[in-house]
């Protein structure tokens, strides 16, 4: 595709000539671009959301290895099967709730319960949209946890983006990278932040308190330790960027370090991080506070993230509220 | 890694597949019998599994693989071989009938069928090996699986094709009719779905369920070659495939009428999902194939 043309179907902005070092918005886009560069097994599969999804860089720059589905995620994941069975290692893309809730059986059946290489990234995870509850993915970390194979994924920011790729590719078999798209800020001073499959980070070291995090809520949660701090509560803040397999050890670490664990996360209290955690704790022999920031098992409202995050009690302040109701 | 350029076998066709002989219409016909002189033996056996159904698609089933597939059942796994894909995944005494048949695993393995640890499921998985293309089952599934496999096949240049074999009801599931409009719109003519127009499925007769007529119609307004012939007519099967093979620029759509039970006159034409034959029926039924053979 010319540029020309791709600026009249979509009139998006050129990219090809941007720096690959800057860690501005798009950070997904380019970071499969340059991992499709590296391997032709790479195909990109998209269901009318290029842009939105940061799939036009593909589009434009590998066209024969990009397939436009149309508005059918079902056929989309199904095809990515045939197309991991011939030798590819398909990306399909669409917003979180639609490449997990609305074709788990297409997953389980031809990505998860065969264990192919398909990589199913998603966008708009939990509150982070305004177009409401049919958008808004507050169970899908749910969903793919449950399924045998899958891994999932959810980087803190645009500087893990890179990694989640990365780690995406180490694994033969399925993973579901759960997304925030970029607004647009720069970034290009925030370090790289490494994901290894199977691994947390511990991104601030404490002794009371441990909020265990992911995703848009690692920002939040150390947010939180700072408003701790003011009020001589010493917490640490783990960035639990890998949900499944989630880092048992560290888990059991903060458990046996800290008086408290308050997970937090952008999705329903049932079946995602703070499940994945508790999950660990009660099958071990510790005895800690335990607590879980997140949607309680309502349906939420299409409204701004800020706005969303206050109501459901997941902003810096309302976190700092609940760990120290917690510690006692 | 660079997959066009690499060194695998994918798309050349070896000679033995290459010259392949035209099958004799008195060895289809042979084959087509012991299929169902096995679906019949491994039906009666368990006491499970579809036996109508399995009558009825043997001669589809024969013509595909000892005729139209390109296949090496020595070696399952060879980049170059047609892929075959059952979508809906339980016309199983008949798929493994015929992958005995075909070379695939030994025959007495059919002894194994639905007993508790066997990979042979009343479900066709992979579990079986590499000649389950897909574990399909779910209804709507294999057609999906197939446009991916056909995109993914054209794209590395190779001259293998895909076949796919879907019930006339699992056409109810709206995923077909996705991936029936993604096959048209990128022009797969190394695709080849046969629907099994039994008019069965669970509830009853397809028109009272829900009406499906008419298909090849419907196929060609989404961008197909279609075209419906007697699915118990292996000559007719023969040719369908040629012209399938021969066809470009789209994806081909046969709509293969069959009848349940055919090929066992006292059976063919009954109407049940899932019919199991009384020993006495199941003798009676053998007596007559083992008549129809000498």
């Amino acid at each position: 595709m010319t540029r020309s043309s791709a600026e009249g179907m979509g009139g998006f902005k050129d990219t090809r000539h941007v720096s690959p070092a800057t860690l501005d918005a798009r950070s997904y886009g380019r970071a499969l671009l340059a991992a499709a560069r590296e391997d032709e097994r790479i195909v990109c599969l998209g269901a009318d959301l290029s842009q939105p999804t940061q799939t036009d860089l593909f589009r434009d720059q590998i066209p024969d290895r990009f397939f436009m589905m149309g508005i059918q995620e079902a056929n989309m994941v199904g095809a990515a099967g045939g197309m991991a069975r011939v030798g590819d290692i398909p990306f399909c893309h669409s917003f979180c709730a639609f490449i997990t809730r609305r074709v788990y059986d297409q997953v389980a059946m031809q990505v998860a319960y065969p264990n192919l290489p398909v990589k199913l990234v998603g966008f708009l995870p939990g509150l982070a949209t305004e177009l409401g509850p049919s958008h808004q993915a507050i169970d899908d970390v749910a969903l793919m946890r449950a399924l045998p194979n899958m891994i999932v994924l959810e980087p803190q920011g645009p500087e893990q983006v890179g990694a989640a790729v990365a780690a995406a590719l180490t694994y033969p078999g399925p993973v579901y990278l759960r997304l925030m798209v970029d607004r647009g800020k720069t970034n290009d001073d925030a370090p790289l932040v490494p994901l290894v499959i199977g691994k947390g980070l511990v991104l601030r070291e404490g002794r009371d308190i441990a909020l265990i995090a992911a995703g848009i809520m690692v920002r939040e949660a150390t947010r939180a330790a700072e408003l701790l701090a003011e009020k001589g509560i010493s917490a640490s803040v783990v960035n639990m960027g890998c949900l499944k397999p989630i880092d048992g050890n560290l888990v059991l670490e903060m458990g046996t370090t800290h008086r408290a664990i308050l997970t937090v996360e952008n999705h329903s209290k049932i079946g995602g991080l703070g499940s994945a955690v508790a999950e660990v704790l009660a099958e071990s022999a510790l005895s800690v506070k335990f607590g879980m920031a997140a949607i309680n098992d309502v349906f939420s409202e299409g409204a701004s993230l800020n706005y969303l995050l206050e109501k459901h009690g997941l902003k810096a302040t309302s976190l700092c509220a609940t760990a120290l109701s917690l510690l006692g | 890694m660079d997959i066009t350029a690499s060194p695998s076998s994918a798309g050349q066709l070896a000679p033995s597949e290459s010259i392949r002989q035209q099958p004799s219409a008195e060895m289809l016909s042979a084959k087509a019998l012991a299929l169902r002189a096995s679906v019949v033996a491994m039906v009666k056996r368990v006491r499970v599994g579809y036996l109508l159904q399995g009558l009825g698609a043997a001669d589809i089933f024969a013509t595909l693989f000892f005729s139209e597939l390109r296949l090496r059942a020595d070696d399952p796994e060879w980049d170059g071989r047609d892929r075959f894909l059952l979508s809906t995944a339980h016309n199983t005494a008949l798929l493994y009938s015929t992958l005995a048949h075909a070379g695939y695993f030994p025959l007495e393995n059919l002894e194994t069928y639905t007993k508790d640890g066997s990979a042979l499921e009343v479900n066709a998985s992979e579990r079986v090996g590499k000649m389950v293309e897909a574990t399909c089952g779910s209804l709507g599934q294999g057609l999906s699986v197939a446009v991916g496999m056909a995109l993914a096949l054209r794209r590395r240049g190779s001259a293998a094709r895909v076949y796919v074999v879907l019930g006339d009801g699992e056409l109810q599931e709206g995923q077909v009719w996705e991936a029936a409009l993604s096959a048209g719109h990128f022009g797969l003519d190394n695709l080849c779905m046969i629907i099994d127009r039994n008019f069965l499925q669970v509830e009853g007769h397809t028109d009272k369920v829900l009406h499906l007529d008419p298909i090849p119609a419907k196929f060609s307004a989404f961008g197909w070659h279609a075209e419906e012939i007697d699915g118990n007519d292996r000559n007719a099967l023969v040719d369908v495939f040629a012209r399938a093979r021969a066809a470009k620029h789209k994806p081909y759509l046969i709509s293969a009428v069959t009848k349940p039970g055919a090929g066992i006159p006292f059976l063919e034409g009954q109407m049940s999902h899932v019919a199991l034959l009384s020993h006495e029926d199941a003798d009676r039924a053998q007596a007559y194939l083992q008549g129809t053979s000498r």
